[in-house]
């Protein structure tokens, strides 16, 4: 089992999601909101995708804020990932900006539907960590040049 | 427990401590739930547009705090979702204070300032608590925490600066003032002192009752309220809480629960075939 751990402290997993069959969030979410389709492409990686968890890690700078058009890797929702390549699950490690974030199912959702879409994934694990806590100082150098570049001005 | 005296789950703990917790952690999710829908009675109405958007902030925060211990008790043999949409009124752990709506501003911003602080020292004493799910989950609550005590604050200081003000405030404040110096349970509260011991939290009752008059006596005292007194450094209540008709389980200073019009809105009863898990 390969960890990419980009945070710290694993939790127990809350309430799972299901996603239902064919359901495409970002889709529904891009034609009803109008977001997720002004995301950046996802930085340039100095090699080509290896092992399934770092393939997972890469997915994370695809998938848009459901708010802000930068990547949940980018805004730094993103604690760990972590992959069992021999059973096809991949665990996601991630955190919410507030604890009574209105997009937690969507944000779940659109986890899972673009790492199902990655080969060899039969199965996603969302967990839902608070600690450490997110602030703004877990936001990237490059989402916030994104951000920046919007409008959008940061308190940190 | 491991090595380092830490619980990773509700399994490893004593019998006694599980069932103390669980119940604490019910109380703390009522509250929350039923605080909430208090801030959201005066999301329009509010004496300022920009303190009814406070109060919708605050009262979404209150139920995402909420939502986060209601699902911890799982683990702890309960159905959240049982918990959260199944009760009769009476089964609720929710302060007598949050039953109805607050009747004016100054009723709310007790409630606020006093009430909202109560929980908060009682979520802090867990910052360290050797029960992990809570302490991995405390910080980020806190964080969101201060700045209800930051709204309280200022709203304080600025009918403070009114002599009409003032009297609005003590008249709101003295029964709210009562309720929380009670709501942290006597100085020999078994189940506190039990937690405390336990490493679940770090004070019993009367060190959290303490840190809280630390909190918030220093703001009504610094518009005159007359609650409480600072006596060799220390600051204490005027008034001795009542300790009649208190029940320790539920928390709460006399039975019933949630008026009627609360209930229906804070279990979602108009809503149930909407429901998404």
């Amino acid at each position: 089992m390969t960890l990419v751990q980009l945070g710290r402290v694993p939790s127990e997993p809350e309430a799972s999601v299901s996603l239902e069959e064919g359901m495409d969030f970002s889709a529904v979410l891009a034609e009803t909101m109008g977001v997720g389709r002004a995301l950046p492409p996802p930085p340039e990686w100095a090699e080509p995708p290896a092992d399934l968890a770092e393939r997972a890690r890469r997915a994370m700078y695809e998938i848009s804020d459901p708010e802000f058009a930068i990547s949940l890797a980018d805004l730094g929702l993103i604690y760990g990932v972590s992959a069992d390549e021999t059973i096809g699950v991949v665990t996601v490690e991630l955190t919410f900006t507030a604890t009574a974030c209105p997009c937690t199912d969507f944000i779940k959702w659109d986890v899972r539907d673009r790492l199902l879409r990655e080969p060899g994934v039969e199965r996603v694990d969302v967990e839902v960590v608070w600690d450490p806590p997110w602030t703004t100082a877990r936001i990237s150098a490059r989402g916030r040049r994104i951000l920046e570049d919007a409008g959008i001005a940061l308190i940190t | 427990m491991t090595e380092e005296g830490k619980y990773s789950k509700a399994a490893d703990l004593s019998e006694e401590l599980r069932e103390h917790l669980g119940s604490l952690i019910l109380v703390l999710a009522d509250n929350k739930r039923l605080l909430g829908m208090r801030y959201s009675d005066w999301i329009l109405g509010a004496p300022a547009l920009e303190a009814g958007i406070a109060c919708s902030a605050m009262a979404q925060d209150e139920w995402g705090h909420g939502r986060i211990f209601y699902a911890m008790l799982r683990e702890f043999g309960q159905d959240p979702n049982q918990l959260e949409h199944g009760r009769e009124s009476p089964e609720y752990r929710s302060s007598e204070l949050l039953d109805g709506p607050a009747a004016g501003w100054t009723d709310l911003l007790a409630l606020n300032l006093l009430l909202d602080s109560a929980l908060s020292v009682q979520f802090e004493a867990m910052a360290e608590s050797r029960f992990e799910p809570v302490h991995y989950k405390v910080s980020k609550l806190l964080d969101e925490e201060r700045f209800h005590f930051e709204h309280g604050r200022g709203w304080v200081a600025r009918l403070g600066s009114t002599e009409s003000g003032r009297e609005a405030m003590q008249g709101a404040f003295a029964p709210v003032w009562e309720a929380c110096v009670r709501w942290f349970g006597p100085d020999d509260d078994e189940v506190a002192r039990a937690l405390c011991d336990g490493g679940i939290t770090d004070k019993d009752a009367a060190g959290l009752r303490a840190r809280w008059l630390e909190r918030v006596a220093p703001v009504v005292e610094s518009v005159g309220l007359g609650l409480a007194e600072e006596d060799g450094g220390a600051w204490r209540s005027r008034t001795e809480p009542a300790w009649e008709g208190w029940d320790p389980d539920v928390r709460r200073g006399r039975g019933g629960g949630p008026d009627a019009d609360t209930l229906v809105r804070v279990r979602g009863d108009k809503n149930r075939p909407l429901l998404m898990d």
